[in-house]
């Protein structure tokens, strides 16, 4: 009845020509695209099937600092990968804490992160990071902040054609430590708010902070201003409730089954202070 | 189109539309009907099998992406048609109710062991935190995974 | 009582092996040759007329065999209560989702898409959502004809009005002047989603004289039986249900779901039809738990002595009667606990609404009245400063105590129990909190009834002294089988292994009501032992006829013998079985039958309308205390252990009882705390796993211990009493009171949300 291709490229520039067609959809673990097939949302004239290409696989630290992630890397990898330590830490615990174990097996950070669900887990780790993600498409290669990358819900930078190659974790000071601490109703659910806390402090003072909120609108909600707040100072409980203001002050959250956007508002702030705390104390 | 699928160590090839899940490819394809359609999301857990050793949801599996891959159902555990020592374990530990949920949760349990041989009370729960029960509360599936890996030791 | 060698043992499952096996057939793995699969239509609106269908396009699909409306069903309804139901939606629809076409198909994907081809004129008619609003003068009527439709039981209805029933004794209304203190307060639960793990399917096939055999996911296949019969005007010899293994009901397969639409598919199409619901469909189209509105008032005196209660229920009801007016009945019948009052009025009324029927669902209204009794009790216990055991322990029912409403309760354990879980917390020292956590214990007790309603059983000695126990009861998951198989070998001192335990089928199968009720160890137990006392007495009469003695003298020996008391002769059960087959009366049969009669109301002492039962069951009884954290930032709770302590009378199985209070515990905290069917207007906007959350292995407490007392019931097989819902009714309440004593808060609105609580925490400025 359905007429369905699939395609098994071997190459990148394979994989891309083929998603120059109309309707043809990138297949990764399948976790978000096959549940979507399922519940008849989508129905792909052709389905390119990622999983033979080399250079979408490994994690590897590059020279100079920071870590590259292939866009298909399964979550599971990630969650237990060593070298994710410091300020890694956060991209760690945020895959740890997405939806189950099998899922975890199946799904890849290539494929949750061109997803864009605006209460995944990836999205405000990233953020927090100031990742980058490596694009390819017909038009050739291309980097961008993954601030800038979530644009909208379920709504990414992509343009028609391109993949996702890698996400790119940019070196922080040694000694930095990264903090994911997700509010869901039960364990495996999508987040209700989460909140995403990268420090590195000297001296007893912040150097630098990288603050990010998942869950709370369209896409993670990043204050520059708040995080500029923090550096130079001892993170102290009013300078910290100060950044959470500013924080829920750029929230746009809605109502939806698993809470308000009130109590999304609300609930923010003691989050963000309470991550803060345990990331500043090392005890991420 | 045809493809080759290895399931419980034996090579099959058989019919699936690029579409066909795994799911749909083992019970209909195929006759393996332990692996249950709980809710076609990969929410629920009673479609679990193995894939190269892995818990997976065969519901979001498609099985044209599963070539190559060694994949393992309930009816794959058996030794000699005999229940293996999980599966013994959940039969003497009372982890079994209505028993929808136990197939993938005692694939799920099988991984978890073949991993972490002596897995905490801890360890075992995130391990079967993809697996839904309804019937028994959790607490007798958790003491049938600790009585088998106790099992293991002696 | 000799000593008992397989009543009391926890033996494992009899179906356990096949189920780890992945050889356990549920409905969806079953399939006959020929057979098609069939797939429905929905209805898009909440309150419509049906003006015409027009079925053309989805009839010329290639592989589509057959298409159903309500046009090809009679005008007959079905109803537990209240018939107003038909196979399929006839004349309006009454609900978003409503099942309101059919097709069968050479396969699922064909039918799906035929369905969708199905076009459907309706004519929208203003709906109502709200049970306050459904009452209100000048609601959109669902049932216009509801004057008209049977009902098995003097119902107060009319208009949007499904069931109104008032219990009360004593005199409530002076009763409040002698009290020291009054107590009132509001709540509010949601509706809850079964979510057993198996969705809902049917398998009907059709032979060349029209006689149907059905197979479904059912609690019942009795009431399968005569749902379908009554929906489509067929004389229920002419349909024969059996059941596959069933993944579980809680109640939402106790009644029927699409039975009498695959039915009519197959004969329409004269070709076996088999249908297997989505999970979505599942949540959309089956029933839920009743959402209540409660109002509560609790008199009691200085000393805790309590005095009154009055208790004001509504009930929203959905599209469809259903088993409302049994939940609403139940409900009242269990609002004012286990303990002593000498003036109650109990009364309730559900509404119908245009939402998907609310029905049956373990506790069957119980857990919300317990949420309110229990909680308030600690609040008087608070308000006088008195301890929380101890206010209990002095209102408590004793036994020889009646019921609510005068019903005799034979066997009661309650104080032992209360006793037992004060004893277990003192000597337990509660956890100390981490940092940014709470901890609290909550307390609180409930009764169940067990029984109600007609069951019967059925023994056969085969011909070499082996048994068939057949009974007709579903085995859902919970054990049935395995403890009437303990119940029978018991009885007639036979190995266990020698007892077979027939699958129910209506042709061969005594009527079992249905696994519901928490009833089939103490009802269909009960027939059990009548049956076994049947076959002994046959065989007595033979042994004694080969062993020349008295059949006073003749006793079963352990093993499958008989023998003459104190002498050193015996028989197998073999030979006595070829004698009755081979030679002389027959082969041996015991069956019993029987109907629980004790009544409900003793009108001398109270007085009730509109109470949909007259005689219920038995009494068990569970004390509960629960520990929980509180997470200070967040509003999050977190159960982290519990200790149920119950009487059921004599545990047949006692692991199966404590899988009963684990699983209960499970469930009840989904309610509690994470479980709500939400609705965006009409529709409901939650059909879906991903956005219906029950506890998964990491929310569930690792602790949970069981002490089972045993009453034992007079009248109950070797004394058992039922515990199928026990676990799960003091649940809510005992979490409510937790979350009180670690915060001081107390909420009054099921779920307990992190935001319920966040947002009560900081109006109270904590």
């Amino acid at each position: 009845m359905n007429r369905t291709v699939f395609h098994e490229p071997r190459s990148l520039d394979e994989a891309i020509s083929l998603l120059g067609t109309a309707e043809a959809r990138p297949l990764a673990g399948g976790a978000s695209l096959v549940a979507m097939m399922n519940a008849r949302l989508v129905e792909p004239a052709a389905l390119v099937s990622l999983r033979n290409i080399a250079e979408l696989d490994g994690i590897a630290l590059l020279p100079g600092g920071g870590v590259r992630i292939g866009a298909m890397t399964r979550h599971r990898i990630i969650a237990a990968e060593p070298r994710l330590s410091g300020a890694y830490g956060v991209l760690r615990q945020a895959a740890l804490s997405i939806a189950t174990p099998p899922i975890r097996n199946m799904g890849t950070i290539g494929g949750a992160v061109a997803h864009a669900d605006p209460a995944a887990d990836y999205p405000p780790a990233l953020c927090a990071l100031g990742a980058e993600i490596e694009l390819a498409g017909p038009a050739g290669r291309r980097r961008l902040a993954a601030r800038d990358f979530f644009v909208d819900w379920y709504t990414t930078a992509l343009e028609a054609g391109e993949l996702i190659v890698a996400v790119n974790l940019p070196p922080w000071p040694d000694g930095s430590t990264g903090f994911y601490d997700k509010l869901a109703k039960v364990a495996g659910d999508m987040a209700i708010a989460s909140v995403a806390v990268v420090l590195a402090m000297a001296d007893g003072r912040c150097v630098r902070a990288g603050l990010a909120l998942g869950g709370c609108g369209p896409r993670p909600v990043v204050v520059p201003q708040a995080e500029a707040l923090l550096a130079g100072t001892t993170l102290d409980a009013t300078v910290i409730a100060e950044a959470g203001r500013r924080m829920a002050a750029a929230c746009d959250p809605v109502d939806d089954t698993r809470a308000s956007a009130a109590y999304r508002l609300t609930v923010v702030p003691r989050m963000l202070a309470r991550a803060l705390m345990q990331a500043a104390g090392g005890r991420a | 189109m045809i493809i080759g699928l290895t399931i419980n160590g034996e090579s099959r090839r058989l019919e699936a539309a690029p579409t066909d899940t795994l799911l749909t490819v083992l019970r209909d394809g195929l006759g393996l009907t332990g692996a249950k359609r709980g809710c076609n999301q990969g929410v629920c857990g009673a479609c679990t099998v193995l894939v190269d050793g892995q818990p997976m949801r065969a519901c979001l599996s498609l099985a044209v992406n599963c070539t190559g891959r060694s994949i393992v159902t309930v009816e794959g555990l058996a030794e000699d048609g005999e229940p293996n020592r999980i599966q013994q374990a959940f039969i003497d530990t009372g982890a079994v109710q209505c028993g929808f949920c136990t197939p993938g949760m005692v694939l799920s349990a099988y991984a978890l062991l073949q991993e972490n041989p002596h897995p905490s009370e801890a360890d075992i729960r995130v391990g079967l935190s993809g697996n839904l029960c309804r019937c028994t509360g959790y607490r007798r599936i958790v003491e049938a995974v600790q009585a088998a890996a106790e099992g293991d030791r002696r | 009582m000799s000593r008992l060698s397989q009543v009391g043992v926890s033996i494992p499952k009899l179906d356990a092996r096949e189920k780890v096996l992945g050889e356990a057939r549920y409905i969806a793995d079953m399939a006959i040759p020929g057979m098609l699969h069939a797939a429905m239509l929905q209805s898009p609106y909440p309150h419509a007329r049906i003006k015409s269908y027009d079925t053309t396009k989805a009839r010329a699909l290639p592989g589509v065999r057959c298409v159903l409306t309500g046009d090809d069903v009679p005008d007959s309804r079905m109803g537990a209560f209240i018939k107003d139901e038909n196979a399929i939606a006839k004349g309006k629809v009454l609900y978003v989702g409503e099942p309101v076409a059919a097709v069968a198909a050479i396969d699922e994907a064909t039918a799906r898409a035929a369905a969708q081809l199905i076009d459907v004129e309706y004519e929208e008619l203003p709906a109502v959502l709200d049970p306050a609003e459904a009452l209100a003068p000048g609601a959109p009527i669902l049932h216009e004809d509801l004057d008209k439709y049977f009902k098995v039981f003097a119902a107060i209805c009319g208009g949007n009005l499904m069931s109104e029933t008032t219990i009360a004794e004593g005199d409530v209304d002076s009763a409040w002047d002698s009290c020291d203190l009054v107590v009132e307060d509001e709540y509010t639960t949601q509706p809850q989603y079964h979510l057993s793990m198996e969705p809902c399917g049917a398998l009907a096939d059709i032979d060349a004289n029209g006689r149907i055999t059905l197979w479904s996911a059912n609690q019942s296949v009795f009431r399968v039986q005569a749902n379908v019969c009554e929906a489509l005007s067929l004389p229920m010899s002419r349909l024969r249900c059996l059941t596959p293994k069933v993944g579980a009901g809680f109640g939402n397969k106790m009644e029927p779901h699409i039975q009498p639409i695959v039915v009519a598919l197959a004969m329409k199409a004269r070709k076996p039809v088999k249908m297997v619901l989505s999970r979505e469909e599942d949540f959309e189209t089956v029933r839920a738990r009743h959402p209540f509105r409660i109002r509560i008032k609790t008199g009691a005196k200085r000393d805790g002595t309590f005095v009154a209660r009055a208790v004001e229920l509504l009930l929203e009801g959905g599209a469809f009667a259903d088993d409302s007016p049994g939940v609403l009945g139940y409900s009242l019948l269990m609002a004012c606990g286990p303990y002593r009052f000498a003036h109650a009025r109990c009364h309730g009324r559900v509404a119908y609404t245009n939402k998907m029927r609310f029905g049956a669902f373990r506790g069957f209204g119980n857990p919300q009245v317990t949420l309110a009794g229990e909680t308030q009790i600690d609040e008087i216990a608070s308000r006088l400063r008195l301890d929380r055991f101890e206010i209990r322990l002095k209102n408590a029912m004793r036994q020889g105590d009646r019921w609510f409403g005068g019903q005799k309760v034979e066997s009661n354990g309650l104080i032992e129990c209360i006793e037992a879980v004060r004893k277990q917390l003192a000597e337990v020292r509660p956890r100390a909190p981490e940092p940014g956590k709470r901890h609290g214990r909550g307390v609180a007790l409930c009764a169940h009834i067990s029984g109600l309603l007609a069951t019967g059983a059925i023994v056969r000695l085969l011909e070499d002294g082996t048994v068939v126990l057949n009974t007709g009861a579903v085995d859902i998951g919970q054990g049935s089988d395995t403890v009437l198989a303990q119940i029978c070998a018991e009885s007639l001192k036979l190995p266990i292994e020698k007892v077979a335990v027939a699958s129910p089928d209506t042709d061969g199968s005594p009527y079992n009501w249905g696994t519901t009720a928490s009833r089939v160890t103490y009802t269909t137990g009960r027939a059990v032992v009548g049956a076994c006392a049947e076959v002994e007495r046959q065989i007595k009469e033979h042994a004694a006829a080969i062993l020349n003695a008295g059949t006073a003298d003749i006793e079963l020996r352990d093993g499958g013998m008989v023998a003459v008391r104190g002498a050193n002769v015996s028989l197998p059960l073999s030979a006595i079985s070829a004698r009755a087959h081979w030679a002389k009366g027959g082969p041996i049969v015991g069956a019993k039958t029987l109907v629980y009669e004790d009544p409900t109301i003793d009108p001398k002492r109270a007085a009730a309308s509109g109470l949909p039962f007259g005689a219920i069951g038995v009494f068990s009884f569970c004390a509960l205390a629960t520990e929980i954290e509180v997470d200070e930032t967040t509003g999050k709770i977190q159960p982290l252990a519990a200790w149920y302590a119950v009487d059921v009378g004599r545990a047949v199985n006692p692991r199966l009882v404590e899988v009963q209070m684990e699983g209960g515990f499970v469930q009840g905290m989904g309610f509690a705390l994470s479980e709500e069917l939400v609705w965006d207007g009409p529709r409901l906007a939650n059909p879906s796993l991903m956005d219906y959350k029950a506890p998964t292995a990491l929310e569930a407490p690792h602790a949970i211990s069981t002490t089972i007392i045993e009453a034992l019931e007079p009248d109950g097989p070797f004394g058992a009493k039922g515990a199928g819902e026990l676990g799960i009714v003091a649940v809510p309440a005992a979490i409510a009171n937790a979350v009180t004593d670690a915060t001081g808060l107390r909420l009054h609105d099921l779920p307990l949300t992190p935001e319920r609580v966040l947002e009560a925490k900081l109006a109270a400025g904590t």
